[in-house]
């Protein structure tokens, strides 16, 4: 069994650069299109957040991420293009169907902030490893209790899945029909449930009992197995990135 | 008459890691213990017998019917597995419901299927407790309900996964109980089992795995007299036979029962 | 000196009726190895969660008497100042794996980072403890890509290096094959030469026998005996109460032969072939 990380292990300046300021990053190439509307500042931040993944070495990995986002954004496209309420210049029209620009532009608005989010987590995502994420919010003050269910999602979730498949079997050994037409794949979901829920139940009241007499609820203060890593300028990155964040309020502002 | 046949299995969860290694198996109707430490290929074997998974090379064929052939569900009136935690199959709120399940996914009338959850239930002594949940019963209870439902069905093979696991002493000789009940009404009884003295005391015949491959197969008593196979597969004897080595006896024994009886002959004699 | 005081511990858990302890007392001193025997809701385990603190902290309920461990009362500590004294290991090695650290060393970290152990010793605590339990080889394994059999061994080391008095395990062997089990009772077994106060809940009784310097029997709740596993194990009323003594000694109390002492029989191998020998 292993854990279902995304983490991809390369040599890059991005995987140097510590979690906080990549969380800092996800907060700015939010906000700043948010904060300063405009086609163009959305288009850039989309373009940084692209060449960032492409410097990480993981963009590769990332490709079957965005083939589901743009499936989901060209509906978006087709629709608002369509159908948007403000819809007044057409620009094409095939027979009966007239395309508009504004609800073009609209849905172009909407695809980059989407593309925004999804690729700074991307950034995120693909190069940190879960436990160093986990263990640099503790040590700025996150709940361990928080940080440990953060952390063991991402192992407790392939057990769980390994649970359902043994539960499965035992149901199917029973003359359940669990293959074929949806209607049958339908009937056959209530019978897991019951078991699935029974052995999540157990096992968090097991694992709660270990983890209580290892001293997850000792007062005072924890330590660190790892020693704090050498990141990349932490604090220059991240005020950098408060800067703009900053520049785009006070400009905002003064609108 | 053989009632399975597993012809060159191989199989392979991860490419390139063979679980199974061209393994060649007949069943007959004798009890059957395998036994082999974990990873052995115990749990696969019987996975592919019951269609659960599919061999991806070799053919098994149960009775005359080719698992590949066939779904798993499909499967069930044949070959029964009763699952080592019953709580991985328990869904229902009453017992009696609970029997009748597999009952009715084969196709059994309700009358006829109510008719035969209670004979199972019965033979588990449990039918008295038929209308209660199952999750109010003891964890040696609920395991009687998990074979009380799979002998329901009336399969001709039933399969136990590690039927001792967590049962104190009690719920052992229950299972055991059950297991020679089966034997005598004709079932094929074969088991997955770690604990070498029950197999000593239940099973005719022993399969013994190690990585992937049969190392031993024959009567129980012949297996456990080849104590450096089993070695081999990191096992150990049952505890009268450990006894009966010790004292540097050349038959070998499998019950205490054997055992004392040849003994009593000695002091008496 | 004494590790482990229990006097007249009553409880209930909630939403209960039935006592799960009824008025248990023994007496623990350093370095003994006590089996627990007893069969399936007799309060074995219960009384194992006692002694860690787990019952009554964690489950609540109703409690009565005294549990005292290497000199702190349970009642009036928390889990975690206990688990500096007790530690405990469960029957299923999956579950009490913490899932949050990816490597076998940090698993064995988890109770000293919560502890607030100092880098350098924790370092030296988890080589040690790695050690003791041979899976110092394993240690930059992912936990969950050990054998049964390993991932128990890293339980005990998990505890082992929080430098507890007592270590209970609670039927540790119960889901590992013949191979796995045998290398948990060697380890249990270098533990307790180490001067170690074990506590070990087992239903093999030819392990309890092989192992054990003591034996506590208990059934619905009660302490039936508190003895050598020679006079427990040659108890007339075992079957009655769900147990079966271990064959060794089935085998001699059905020939009549007693131990050289007159007055119980064989509990294990050693024992019975001595007895056994001169028929032969």
């Amino acid at each position: 069994m292993k854990s279902i990380s995304l983490y991809v292990d390369r040599q890059s300046f991005l995987h140097r650069i510590d979690p906080i300021s990549k969380i800092y990053y996800i907060v700015a190439a939010i906000l700043v299109p948010i904060l300063y509307p405009s086609l163009t500042v959305a288009f850039a931040v989309m373009v940084i957040s692209l060449i960032l993944l492409f410097l990480g070495k993981v963009i590769r990995q990332t490709l079957s991420v965005y083939g589901f986002v743009f499936l989901v954004l060209i509906t978006v496209l087709i629709i608002q293009t369509l159908f948007y309420p403000g819809n007044e210049t057409p620009v094409y029209r095939i027979g009966q169907v007239v395309l508009y620009r504004e609800g073009f532009f609209y849905a172009l608005t909407i695809s980059f902030r989407v593309i925004n989010i999804v690729t700074s987590f991307l950034i995120l995502v693909f190069t940190t490893r879960s436990a160093d994420l986990v263990e640099s919010l503790v040590r700025k003050g996150l709940s361990p209790r928080f940080g440990y269910v953060i952390a063991s999602v991402f192992q407790i979730v392939p057990e769980m899945m390994s649970a359902m498949g043994r539960i499965t079997d035992a149901q199917r050994s029973r003359g359940m029909e669990t293959e074929g037409k949806l209607s049958v794949r339908m009937k056959a979901f209530l019978p897991l449930i019951g078991p699935v829920v029974l052995s999540s139940l157990l096992n968090v009241k097991e694992r709660a009992l270990a983890l209580e007499v290892r001293g997850f609820n000792a007062k005072g203060k924890k330590t660190f197995l790892n020693e704090e890593k050498n990141f990349l300028a932490p604090t220059a990155v991240q005020w950098s990135l408060l800067a703009v964040i900053l520049i785009a309020i006070i400009w905002r502002i003064i609108q | 008459m053989e009632l399975i046949r597993v012809e060159e299995v191989s199989f392979a969860y991860l490419p390139g890691k063979l679980v199974l290694d061209r393994v060649t198996l007949r069943f007959d109707h004798r009890s059957t213990a395998i036994i082999g430490q974990n990873g052995a290929g115990k749990t696969t074997l019987v996975k592919l017998m019951k269609g659960l998974l599919k061999p991806f090379d070799g053919e098994i064929l149960i009775g005359d019917l080719s698992v590949k052939k066939v779904t798993a569900a499909s499967l069930a009136k044949r070959i029964g597995l009763v699952f080592q935690n019953p709580n991985d199959q328990i869904f229902k709120g009453n017992v009696l419901e609970e029997v009748m399940f597999g009952l009715l996914n084969i196709g059994v009338e309700r009358e006829e299927a109510r008719v035969r959850a209670i004979r199972a239930l019965e033979m588990v002594e449990l039918e008295g407790k038929r209308d209660m949940n199952p999750h109010d019963l003891s964890l040696s209870q609920k395991k009687l309900v998990s074979i009380a439902a799979v002998v329901a069905m009336d399969p001709e093979i039933i399969i136990f996964d590690e039927p001792t696991i967590a049962q104190d002493h009690a719920g052992k000789e229950r299972i055991k109980e059950i297991i020679r009940y089966l034997d005598e009404k004709g079932k094929m009884v074969m088991t997955i089992i770690h604990d070498m003295d029950f197999v000593a005391e239940c099973f005719e015949r022993t399969v013994v795995m190690n990585r992937g491959r049969v190392l031993l197969d024959g009567p129980t008593r012949e297996v456990f007299s080849r104590e450096e196979v089993l070695k081999e597969a990191y096992l150990e004897l049952p505890t009268v036979a450990q006894l009966s080595k010790r004292l540097g006896l050349s038959e070998t024994f499998l019950t205490p029962k054997e055992f004392i009886a040849h003994l009593e002959g000695r002091i008496k004699g | 000196m004494k590790k482990v005081m229990v006097e007249h511990l009553k409880y209930r858990y909630p939403g209960t009726e039935k006592l799960a302890l009824d008025d248990v007392s023994f007496e623990v001193e350093e370095g003994e190895l006590i089996g627990i025997v007893g069969r399936n809701l007799s309060g074995k385990s219960t009384l194992a969660q006692a002694i860690v603190g787990l019952v009554p902290h964690f489950y609540r309920g109703a409690y009565g008497g005294k549990v005292i461990v290497d000199g702190i009362e349970v009642l009036h500590s928390t889990v975690s100042d206990i688990s500096r004294k007790a530690g405990i290991v469960f029957q299923n090695p999956f579950t009490q794996v913490t899932g949050s650290k990816l490597t076998v060393y940090e698993e064995v970290a988890f109770g000293l980072e919560n502890l607030g152990v100092p880098r350098s010793e924790m370092m030296e605590r988890i080589d040690e403890a790695l050690t003791l339990l041979g899976i110092y080889d394993f240690r930059h394994a992912n936990p969950f890509d050990l054998s049964g059999g390993q991932m128990q061994r890293m339980a005990i080391a998990s505890i082992i290096a929080m430098r507890p008095e007592v270590i209970i395990l609670d039927e540790p062997t119960s889901q590992l094959d013949p191979q796995g089990t045998e290398e948990v009772f060697l380890a249990v077994q270098r533990l307790s030469r180490e001067g170690m106060t074990v506590l070990l809940i087992e239903h093999k009784l030819e392990k309890v026998a092989r192992y054990a310097d003591k034996v506590l029997w208990l059934d619905e709740g009660k302490v039936m005996a508190y003895d050598s596993p020679s006079k427990v194990f040659s108890r007339d009323d075992l079957e009655e109460h769900g147990l079966a003594a271990p064959i060794y000694t089935q085998i001699c109390k059905a020939l009549k032969l007693k131990s050289p002492d007159g007055e119980t029989y064989p509990v294990t191998l050693e024992g019975a072939y001595e007895v056994l020998k001169r028929w032969n």
